[in-house]
């Protein structure tokens, strides 16, 4: 196992941008999801560090090497493929086998460990099936052996679970995170499910249009997302934001809906916040669970209209158009309220988010 | 009571399709189109040289005879050792020539297929440019580009142009196959450890086999047949292919029908058995159970 360290890292199809500028470091034994909406460059940062795909610019560290010019065999790596490729004219013997093989070990050590893999992955049974006799839990299950038998510096894959249905998903999620437990693997996921981020990263690096959005735990990127495209990509239901202007009188400061009129008054620290706005203008963030549902008008609480109300059970949820913009809300099953209803919802100062309404970053207390 | 019948047994009438049946009537004339000639070639050849040419014929050999075949098949006469000779050449000039193209066409089809370069759709479409006339067209030019290269009189002219006419056709076809392989197969072999020499030939190669095969079989037939570029380039005796060296048995005087219907028979044999054994390639799923679609 190995860290696995980029460094300004570029790949460019003539103006177009894949991956701008992508620097991250992942430690020995981390896990790290990158993760964006598709075509955000999550793959092709993943190929890059392959070496499936030639870099544009920037370094590649593996260990203890830099790997710009090495060929995906001399990386050191294994791979598992959102399709699986197993080797489809190989029982999963042989595929398991295949980068033993490769490496030119001798067969009885090949055997012994293609048992041990296939015994943790509990597909002994199996060995002699091809590919296409298999479930796609088992195909999953081979590709992810394939990955095993080898004990790489660092594993790398591209949206392993995506091909699975919802139950087993989540059932592999889980194995995925022991396995990651046990090995102390360095593990790097692509993925564009946010949800298998948060629940199996130590670290998650967000991208958007090739460039990388935020890199940190999913705590930190949950609580403290960098812009509002972090902001509404993490976390379900998103992160509701609404636009607003800043309105100072004397000390005050507050929030106005500019079509609406209503003003929302600010705490200090938030008011500090507010001020560091570029042209008066922000964007107002906040998650379904830190608001509050009035039925009628409070202090510090916005008017707003319910649109829509799902009830999922334990909870229901609720969209509410504040200012033009739609609000996730979480209420308990209990609280009756209907489509077209006035209600007001109440913001919590202290977990409320910031964001300039020109820049879109998050605003600082100056 | 009769109504009573009706009520029990409803008589179902289904309609005819005749759309079926106008089916099922144009295949039975193609299948007689198709098998009525193969048909008559055997049986005129285990006919003797009297019986062939009676009048009204003999639709049924009433003295039938293999005599044709051995002679054909005896190299101690002169007939059989040129039968033999001819046999050969074509089925050397074929092979060759169905090697080669296979050497040409993969590594083409697989560039073609998986690598972007500059000019290469202009490529792809001109390796399309020879089918778009007729072979007759180049024979004048080819023969005066062999005759400059000194290739005339020998096999390798032959096997130069049905190189130039078989590849384009080869080409294509695997380029589709490969375009079917999932490029993940070949990256997880380079991460397993393989060159990409290596993914080629252990993962990708093993794959397009039954296209292999399909494009040796068409141009190991293509070859096999042809017969004006076989007559124009080639004027030794020795050196004559089979469709060439068949005409010999028109004489000046007499056809000799069963001997050449013979000859014909023993021609067809190895298109009919390379179709026969090789035929479950053309069909086989190609990548089935490779990635989950």
């Amino acid at each position: 196992m190995a860290e696995v360290v980029l460094k300004d890292v570029m790949k460019n199809y003539g103006s177009l941008y894949a991956v701008n500028n992508v620097s991250f470091a992942v430690e020995h034994g981390e896990f790290v999801a990158l993760v964006g909406p598709s075509g955000c460059g999550k793959t092709t940062t993943l190929n890059l560090i392959a070496g499936l795909i030639p870099m544009s610019g920037g370094d590649i560290v593996i260990g203890d090497r830099v790997v710009n010019d090495l060929d995906p065999k001399d990386r050191d790596i294994a791979m598992v493929f959102q399709n699986y490729a197993l080797y489809p004219n190989k029982s999963v013997f042989k595929n398991l086998a295949f980068p033993l093989q490769m490496r030119k070990l001798p067969k009885a050590e090949i055997e012994a460990k293609v048992m041990a893999a296939a015994k943790v992955l509990d597909i002994s049974h199996l060995l002699e099936r091809r590919p296409r006799e298999l479930s796609g839990g088992q195909q999953q299950r081979v590709a992810l052996g394939r990955a095993l038998v080898r004990d790489p510096a660092a594993f790398l894959m591209d949206e392993p679970l995506s091909n699975l249905d919802a139950k087993l998903r989540v059932a592999m999620r889980s194995e995925l995170k022991r396995f990651h437990h046990n090995l102390n693997a360095t593990v790097i996921y692509v993925t564009h499910d946010q949800l298998e981020a948060v629940t199996m990263a130590d670290k998650m690096a967000v991208m958007h249009g090739g460039v990388l959005q935020q890199y940190d735990t999913p705590a930190n990127v949950f609580g403290n997302p960098v812009n509002t495209f972090v902001a509404s990509f993490v976390g379900s239901p998103a992160m509701s934001l609404i636009p607003l202007d800043v309105v100072s009188k004397g000390t005050e400061v507050a929030l106005r809906s500019p079509e609406e009129g209503w003003e929302l008054p600010l705490s200090p620290m938030n008011a500090r916040k507010a001020s560091a706005s570029s042209n008066g203008k922000l964007v107002l963030g906040a998650r379904h669970s830190t608001l509050k549902l009035h039925k009628s008008a409070a202090a510090g609480a916005a008017p707003g209209k319910v649109y829509t109300v799902e009830p999922t059970g334990d909870v229901t949820f609720a969209q509410i158009f504040v200012n033009g913009a739609v609000v996730n809300i979480s209420l308990d099953p209990t609280v009756a309220i209907e489509p077209d209803e006035a209600v007001w919802i109440e913001f919590d100062q202290d977990r409320m988010h910031l964001f300039d309404g020109e820049t879109t970053m998050a605003l600082k207390a100056a | 009571m009769a109504a009573i019948e009706t009520a029990q047994r409803p008589v179902v009438r289904k309609p005819i399709d005749w759309w079926r049946w106008a089916g099922r009537v144009f295949l039975t004339f193609l299948m007689l189109f198709t098998v009525l000639p193969m048909a008559w070639m055997i049986l005129t050849s285990v006919k003797s040289q009297f019986a062939a040419m009676q009048y009204p014929p003999q639709w049924w050999p009433s003295e039938p005879t293999l005599n044709n075949y051995f002679k054909l098949l005896d190299p101690t006469n002169r007939i059989g050792r040129e039968f033999l000779r001819y046999f050969w050449n074509s089925f050397y000039v074929s092979l060759l020539t169905t090697i080669l193209g296979v050497v040409v066409a993969v590594p083409a089809a697989y560039a073609f297929s998986r690598f972007r370069f500059p000019g290469r759709t202009f490529l792809f479409f001109s390796v399309l440019v020879r089918n778009m006339f007729p072979a007759v067209v180049f024979l004048m030019p080819l023969f005066l580009l062999m005759r400059w290269m000194g290739l005339v009189n020998t096999h390798g002219s032959l096997i130069l142009t049905y190189l130039t006419f078989g590849l384009p056709l080869s080409i294509w076809l695997l380029k589709g196959f490969y375009d079917n392989i999932p490029i993940q197969l070949e990256q997880a072999a380079r991460i397993d450890g393989a060159t990409r020499f290596q993914a080629f030939i252990l993962i990708v190669m093993p794959l397009s086999s039954p296209g292999i095969i399909a494009t040796s079989i068409f141009s190991f037939i293509g070859a096999w047949n042809e017969y004006v570029y076989a007559y124009t380039f080639l004027s030794r005796d020795d050196q004559m292919t089979l469709p060439v060296g068949i005409q010999r048995f028109f004489t000046e005087f007499a056809t000799d029908w069963p001997g050449l219907m013979s000859a014909t028979f023993l021609m067809s044999v190895p298109v009919v058995v390379l179709f026969l054994v090789l035929q479950k390639y053309f069909v086989r799923a190609l990548t089935e159970g490779a990635v989950k679609h």
